[in-house]
């Protein structure tokens, strides 16, 4: 058995560039959404996270502006 | 999956909240992996639907040696097990699509294993999630990430279906992953505290 990475292309970027990004785009300027369940949002997330688990995404897709810059983790 | 839905300014930040924590920079995460465009035709979705059915199966059976919870471990049994029918399912959809009349071992060279050649083994493919096999919230975390591609890639297929039965087909194994994922879900609310 082996694997192939098929996601859509979405830029990864680490936890320094990450950190900048939040720096620069403060606030409204930039999504940045946490897709664990909420017992592990709760236990830690990062600061101004919007917390959607994954299995709802899908369905929740609409409270999320297409247009900002989003950080997913 | 939102790269999909007309998102197209997404960053994924590598090592999750793991390596915000640690202040830890990974890598880049570049292998050289091909990556699925999502302009493929549904025959090329088909088979690597296949092959991922068959990656996820394998990740739960070999999971289920790692765990020491019963719950992890029931439902993974579970789900492994539910991972054989869309095989089937799907190789269905495949023969129906392409007109073949191939047994499912032809398929399985000629197709399957071509599609997924150079790409990881298993063991490549976990080593780049990092997963600390001793954490449940590591595994099931790294299961409902798999589970999460399946659906993206299902959706995906049944957009580009040509007629309805198969958009159908695929739309409900796409409903059979997003059940997966809230089973996955709050499974990981039962074991974080």
């Amino acid at each position: 058995m082996r694997w192939k990475q098929f996601f859509t292309p979405v830029t990864s970027i680490d936890t320094t560039q990450a950190r900048s990004m939040v720096d620069e785009k403060p606030g409204q300027e930039m999504t940045i959404l946490d897709v664990r369940q909420p017992n592990e949002y709760e236990a830690g997330h990062l600061p101004g996270a919007k917390l959607i688990p994954l299995p709802d995404l899908g369905d929740r897709l609409a409270e999320i502006d297409q247009h900002k810059p989003t950080l997913i983790y | 999956m939102m790269a999909g839905q007309g998102f197209d300014n997404l960053y994924n930040m590598s090592g999750g909240i793991k390596a915000w924590n640690s202040n830890t920079a990974l890598g880049p995460e570049d292998l050289g992996l091909e990556l699925f465009a999502g302009t493929e035709s549904v025959e090329d979705v088909l088979v690597v639907a296949y092959s991922l059915e068959d990656g996820l199966r394998d990740f739960y059976l070999s999971m289920m040696d790692k765990t020491g919870n019963t719950k992890v471990k029931d439902l993974f049994q579970k789900l492994s097990k539910i991972e054989i029918k869309h095989k089937e399912r799907v190789f269905a959809e495949y023969l129906k699509v392409t007109g073949k009349t191939e047994s499912v071992e032809q398929f399985e060279t000629n197709s399957v294993a071509a599609a997924v050649e150079g790409g990881l083994t298993t063991e490549e493919y976990l080593h780049l999630f990092q997963p600390d096999f001793d954490s449940e919230i590591d595994i099931i975390s790294l299961a409902m990430s798999i589970e999460a591609q399946a659906l993206d890639l299902y959706q995906r297929a049944a957009d580009n279906a040509g007629d309805q039965k198969s958009k159908a087909i695929l739309l409900q194994i796409a409903k059979e992953e997003t059940a997966h994922l809230s089973q996955l879900g709050k499974l990981m609310e039962e074991v974080v505290h």
